[in-house]
């Protein structure tokens, strides 16, 4: 049984003058300790599908489960609970908060945690940081990184919660070569070590080889 | 709470701007509201002279109507005033004093000048601790046979003698000569039952219904206003028999007052006076001092969250609630109230304490000496500063907490 399994999902956008079909009959199953990347060109619904995997969009048709849960019948306050608990986010622009120094940054997901002290806190923020050598910038600010840095912090805080899944949207797209090649290496060693999830959208056919199984989109549909 | 004030600092470090009117609009609108809370509370709190005002009833006046249906207000004389409300039960002292008059003062051959003069008995100083520099207050026997004895207070000393050491000295008051027997401090004439620059001894206007007499009431501690004004509507009842042969009777008004009401609810002599309406206005402008910063500075932090909508989409996806993103905001823009508040009471209050021409406008007489607030300013004003500060942050706040947390995640992470 997968760890994700998507059903049917379509997803319309909806004005008053158009309708856009963003996903179309979308079935998908994800297993446990999967490293996945998600292809196709831009504007096919990568990223459309990676938000409803992370349960921050809904469909407008079908069914996702996660973790043998059917995910569409949750509230918000339900959905939010489960993403804290389950799912990690890694995003293309970093999306680090400006006004927060770096160990603030990766404390979020462990915020919304109930049960968790503050000393507990800081301390798996620490650890999570040397893990990914990001101690010596713990107290910085976003606009003191460079942005393989910054990607790093965005990772420390998408795994700080310890989630079985993490959901990269194009984590490489905004960093040279080399720093890209860094933060591969890192999702690598975080499927590998901890057995984590990951499904990452990219545009990157060499960094897609490297994942165990690359589904590829085209118009809202998976081709293959 | 650590992380949250650095991200209040650098959040107003990142939009200068906004942050720095929002924090100024914050401190002037508590400062503007401390200053009308203390300038309305000053009028009814207890302050030197007028320390006893939780325990002090006033009676001013009388009202009768007479067989045609004529109507009769105004002061009652002293004899009335002791008819109604000498010896009540639970109340620990009466003093019986007269209006405040302007008469032409000399103390030094040629040196006139205006003082306000305020006959009373000796209880008067029993119920009103005016402090004694030099000298006594004067004895009843000494107001009953109504002696040229006078207590007056340093500015008048001044003016008169050019210092204060002028006991057994005589200050001429509208060209009849008092001995001076007391000295007493200066006070602001916001206590106005209890204020003047001359007390003189005075037995009472002891003829007729109608005079200048204003009955003090010294309530024993403890003790139900209510049930002093039971005892007093019964004496009006005793009041009218004796009324009756004359055609007349008296319509009570529920006296004796309290300093509330003293101060800013009588209407007049023939009505009952009302607080009501009083306390709506009073509530009304704090409401409108309250909502109109209140829409200004939810109009700036609007303008600031909607630089932190990625912020907000970004917390929501790694499990912020929606009841969350809301008390989080409202909770830190009470932290920045607060500070404004701290700083909008400082200065509040020491305008109040420094400022005398604040007062002088509320005064009749106008001595523009400060009152002692230091009583104003306790437990009381902190806890109605710390409230206000609460409820401009959450008027100001709730709409764009609100509409933050009804953000769409996805939409919201890629804001620009």
């Amino acid at each position: 049984m997968g760890i994700i399994t998507l059903n049917g999902i379509e997803k319309v956008y909806r004005t008053k003058e158009i309708e856009t079909t963003a996903l179309e009959n979308v079935n998908l199953d994800v297993n446990k300790g999967e490293f996945l990347s998600i292809m196709g060109p831009s504007g096919c619904g990568k990223s459309t599908l990676l938000n409803i995997i992370g349960l921050l969009d809904k469909p407008t048709k079908g069914c996702v489960t996660i973790l043998d849960r059917d995910c569409s019948q949750l509230s918000d306050r339900e959905l939010s609970h489960f993403r804290n608990a389950n799912l990690g986010f890694v995003f293309q622009s970093f999306h680090l908060i400006p006004t927060l120094d770096v160990a603030a940054n990766v404390e979020i997901p462990l915020l919304y945690r109930k049960g968790v002290s503050a000393r507990q806190r800081r301390e798996r923020v620490e650890q999570v940081l040397e893990r990914l050598e990001m101690s010596h910038r713990i107290h910085h600010l976003p606009t003191q990184l460079s942005g393989g840095q910054s990607q790093r912090v965005a990772i420390a805080r998408a795994i700080v919660g310890n989630p079985q899944i993490v959901l990269a949207d194009e984590p490489t797209g905004n960093l040279d070569s080399k720093m890209g090649a860094e933060v591969m290496s890192l999702l690598q060693r975080l499927n590998k070590e901890d057995g984590t999830t990951i499904i990452m959208v990219t545009h990157n056919e060499m960094q897609a080889q490297e994942t165990d199984r690359i589904v590829r989109f085209f118009d809202g549909r998976i081709i293959g | 709470m650590k992380q949250k004030i650095r991200q209040i600092i650098n959040d107003m470090r990142q939009q200068p701007l906004v942050g720095t009117v929002t924090f100024i609009a914050t401190v002037l609108s508590i400062f503007l509201f401390m200053v009308v809370v203390i300038t309305s509370r000053v009028k009814v709190v207890p302050f030197s002279p007028e320390s006893c005002r939780d325990r002090l009833l006033i009676g001013q006046y009388i009202h009768v109507k007479d067989e045609k249906g004529n109507d009769s207000s105004g002061s009652m004389s002293t004899l009335t005033a002791q008819k109604l409300y000498d010896g009540l039960k639970g109340v620990e002292c009466v003093s019986y004093s007269q209006y405040l008059e302007t008469m032409t003062a000399a103390g030094i051959e040629g040196k006139y000048f205006n003082a306000y003069c305020r006959p009373t008995d000796a209880e008067f100083f029993k119920v009103f601790d005016h402090k004694l520099i030099a000298g006594r207050y004067y004895t009843q026997e000494e107001a009953d046979a109504s002696l040229p004895v006078v207590v007056i207070n340093e500015r008048t000393a001044r003016k008169a003698f050019g210092t204060v050491d002028c006991l057994g000295r005589e200050i001429s008051l509208n060209h009849k000569k008092y001995n001076v027997v007391g000295v007493v401090s200066d006070h602001s004439f916001l206590a106005t039952t209890a204020c003047g620059d001359v007390f003189i001894a005075f037995g009472g206007d002891k003829e007729g219904l109608f005079g200048g007499t204003t009955a003090a009431l010294l309530v024993e501690e403890g003790v139900d206003f209510d049930s002093v004004r039971k005892q007093v509507k019964a004496r009006y009842a005793i009041l009218d028999t004796e009324l009756r042969p004359e055609g007349k009777k008296t319509v009570y008004h529920e006296a004796p007052f309290d300093q509330a009401t003293v101060s800013g609810g009588l209407r007049g002599s023939n009505t009952t006076p009302d607080t009501t309406s009083d306390s709506y206005v009073r509530y009304t402008l704090y409401a409108i001092l309250l909502l109109v910063p209140a829409i200004n500075l939810s109009s700036l932090l609007h303008s600031r969250m909607r630089k932190r909508i990625s912020e907000i989409g970004v917390r929501r996806a790694f499990g912020c609630t929606r009841l969350r993103v809301i008390t989080d905001i409202i909770w830190e823009n009470f932290l920045i109230t607060l500070v404004g508040g701290i700083v909008g009471v400082a200065l509040g209050i020491t305008f109040a304490l420094t400022y005398s021409g604040l007062y002088e406008d509320m005064e009749t007489y106008g001595s523009g000496i400060t009152p002692d607030i230091g009583s104003v300013i306790n437990f009381g004003t902190i806890l109605i500063a710390v409230g206000v500060c609460f409820i401009l942050n959450l008027i100001s706040a709730s709409l764009p907490a609100w509409q933050a947390s009804r953000l769409n995640p996805v939409e919201a992470i890629n804001a620009k």
